[in-house]
């Protein structure tokens, strides 16, 4: 045990200082995630990682009391949730367009009250979209469609109403409160006579939402979240691989010989390289989900148990690329075999691209027996659905782990064992 | 007791016999150096005594014990020292040193005192604490010889402990090795470098395709050429047979030829002036007779009929 702890604190420290190929191995799979989820429409900010909070300006040329209502209404309720709205002139609103920091910009133009109140010809609202984003000026332009509808009713419906409104609100010497009462009392009288005609409506729809028994506690989707955790596990094997292949290394530089000439078993050697793979890729999966929770504010619903899978998935990369490494007869062999193992069994186990859209043969018989998927689904089980299975992902990928780690430790140490010379 | 000895000793990778009935000693105190040039069989030799090669045939004896009897037991006596630079580049001096101490068996603490130890009588305590990747070859040559030395071995192998480094470098590895045979350490040196052999050894076993062709002290070693001299004639040698003249064989014996120069040990103990007389006196232009001591490389010449430094 000794000199297992003092070869574990030798590649440790030679690890540390010689982190570039860990780094980038545990840098890219961060980089695709925020990359993948940019373009995905997962940067829309808030903390839900969803639609997010729309930023948009309004412009009001006209500043009249109806467009202070219509000002007033988009902060109120759940619009308030959705919508942040900021009040500019033309030239601000455009410019913060341009610079990106606005989805979109309505703007109303001078004369718009009194136009739309007494019907005097067309009145045009001004959407202007923002072409760097796609998501929100999209939902910007179904809310001004919305708004522009319902205009349209009121103005069909209140036509005499609208026309002495825009007397109320145009009096000399200004508005007429005694006038607004008398109009509001009449607009209810009216909106009550056409109640009947309205209620109860003949068509209507239901809305649930599923809950689950953890509704409520934890987070919506979150796109990052998916994403996460395939990379991880992508790029957790090619770390295991780029530790393993410190066992052709120490060949190469002489210091596996030099080893062997001191009264130790190659098998010490051998299991002190596998403490060490999976110590590398213990901390590489915190990195990856915890610090990859932190950089992407993704709120782990279970991470005792996700830290479970993850600490068997780096028994199973470890043995795996140990048994890999094994088989290979040299190292520039154990990098090419590694590598290319560990993105076929990424691609087709579901960690790059969902599962789903892998082809219907790959997908139903061979992803399924994929470990990287077993991590996978059950993480995102866990993120997502709620479900135990990851007791059952936890166990086999460990299981499976041990008894490659077992056969590679064993094949190692016969191969070290012969021919080498100092 | 000697601390190693080797008996009929053979080792084949496939059809090539790379060791073929290797048999010496090395006494405590004792620097025996194998001489041989590149692919003598030197490594092997060396492979299969501290255990990293088994042998096909023959025994290694250390400390009195078989090593395959007791491998930990012999590896604990012995240290290596490897041709290439087996360290950690990343790592410090010290660093390297400390680790192959604990690995030797060696506790945190004594490792510690043991490498300070070391640093300073290799001259390199002021470099220490830098990465050994930044070291020159001569530095990098010292910290993997002290590596080896951490646990105070009582039998040091040397593979080419000098390979590749400058004279001076050389010089000082040199002088801290005979430090180590001053204290008791029997030492066994494997070198391509004649005057390393010449300077160092007390005893040379000359070594080529795998075997031993030769083994005594510097001066036994001169002896077989026939005394403490060598005759060098120069002139026009091409298509000359010095056997074919008249009493040449029972004078002389050829240990070279080339087109320009003729070596010869002359046989039994003659006058020198007379074998100049000889030499002068033989059927070709001769321009010049010189004499000179015998070396290493004249003896290999002999076994050989090659020179070492080809």
């Amino acid at each position: 045990m000794k000199s297992l702890g003092v070869l574990l604190a030798k590649d440790l420290r030679r690890a540390q200082r010689n982190p570039l190929a860990y780094l980038i191995h545990l840098g890219m799979p961060l980089v695709i995630t925020a990359l993948l989820g940019l373009v995905f429409g997962a940067g829309g900010g808030g903390s839900e990682g969803g639609l997010g909070t729309i930023k948009f300006a309004i412009v009001d040329e006209d500043d009249s009391p109806v467009t202070g209502f219509l000002r007033g209404a988009v902060n109120q309720g759940r619009a308030a949730e959705r919508l942040r709205p900021v009040f500019l002139d033309r030239s601000n609103a455009l410019a913060r367009l341009t610079a990106n920091q606005l989805s979109a910009a309505i703007i109303i133009p001078a004369g718009f009250t009194r136009r739309y109140l007494t019907a005097a010809g067309p009145v045009t609202l001004e959407l202007v979209k923002n072409p760097a984003q796609s998501i929100h000026p999209a939902v910007m332009e179904e809310l001004v469609g919305a708004l522009v509808t319902g205009l349209n009713a009121v103005a069909r419906n209140f036509a005499d109403e609208l026309a002495t409104w825009n007397a109320v609100f145009e009096r000399p010497g200004g508005t007429d409160f005694r006038a607004v009462a008398d109009q509001i009392v009449k607009t209810g009288e009216k909106v009550e006579a056409l109640a009947a005609f309205l209620n109860p409506p003949r068509i209507t729809y239901e809305k649930e939402t599923r809950a689950t028994p953890a509704a409520g506690r934890g987070p919506g989707f979150n796109l990052f979240a998916f994403l996460l955790p395939g990379l991880a596990a992508m790029f957790l094997l090619f770390l295991a691989e780029v530790a393993v292949r410190d066992v052709y290394r120490e060949i190469r530089t002489g210091t596996f010989q030099r080893f062997c000439t001191l009264p130790h078993k190659v098998g010490v050697f051998v299991g002190g390289k596998a403490v060490v793979v999976l110590v590398i890729l213990l901390v590489g999966s915190v990195i990856l989900l915890g610090g990859g929770g932190l950089v992407f504010r993704i709120a782990w619903r279970a991470p005792l148990a996700m830290g479970l899978v993850a600490i068997g998935y780096a028994l199973f990369a470890a043995g795996f690329m140990m048994l890999l490494a094994a088989f290979a007869q040299n190292e520039r062999r154990a990098d090419a075999v590694g590598n290319v193992t560990a993105m076929a069994l990424g691609l087709v186990g579901g960690c790059a691209f969902p599962a789903e859209a892998l082809p219907a043969f790959m997908r139903e018989h061979l992803t399924p027996l994929m470990p990287p998927n077993w991590f996978v689904e059950a993480i995102r089980g866990l993120q997502f659905r709620d479900e135990a299975a990851w007791v059952e992902a936890a166990v086999s990928l460990a299981g499976l782990g041990f008894v490659l780690a077992g056969v590679a430790a064993w094949l190692l140490g016969r191969k070290l064992r012969q021919g080498v010379r100092a | 007791m000697p601390l190693l000895e080797v008996n009929r000793l053979a080792r084949a990778f496939g059809s090539v016999r790379a060791v073929d009935g290797v048999s010496f000693r090395v006494e405590p105190g004792e620097i025996y150096g194998l001489l041989g040039p590149n692919g003598a069989g030197k490594t092997t030799t060396l492979s299969m005594i501290c255990g990293l090669l088994k042998p096909d045939a023959g025994d290694i004896t250390v400390d009195g014990v078989n090593f395959w009897t007791d491998p930990p037991r012999a590896q604990g006596i012995m240290g290596v020292v490897p041709q290439e630079i087996a360290l950690y580049e990343e790592l410090s001096g010290r660093e390297n040193l400390e680790f192959w101490g604990r690995l030797a068996g060696l506790d945190r603490s004594t490792a510690k005192a043991r490498a300070g130890e070391l640093l300073a009588a290799l001259s390199l305590a002021d470099r220490a604490e830098d990465a050994v990747k930044k070291y020159s070859g001569g530095m990098k040559r010292r910290i993997n010889l002290g590596a080896a030395l951490m646990h105070r071995p009582r039998l040091l192998l040397l593979d080419e402990p000098t390979v590749g480094i400058d004279p001076q470098a050389r010089a000082n590895i040199l002088e801290f090795i005979r430090g180590l045979c001053v204290g008791g350490t029997g030492i066994l040196y494997t070198t391509h470098y004649l005057e390393e052999a010449e300077q160092l050894c007390q005893r040379i076993g000359i070594i080529d395709h795998g075997r031993l062709l030769a083994e005594g002290t510097l001066a036994q070693l001169q002896e077989r050429l026939g005394g403490d001299r060598l005759f060098v004639a120069e002139g026009q040698l091409a298509g000359a047979r010095p056997d074919s003249w008249p009493g040449f064989r029972e004078r002389f014996r050829t240990l070279q030829q080339t087109e320009r120069q003729l070596t010869v040990a002359a046989l039994g103990s003659r006058d020198p002036a007379d074998c100049l007389r000889d030499l002068l006196a033989l059927p070709v232009h001769i321009e010049n007779v010189t004499v000179k001591r015998p070396s290493l490389n004249d003896v290999f010449l002999q076994l050989t009929g090659r020179d070492l430094r080809e």
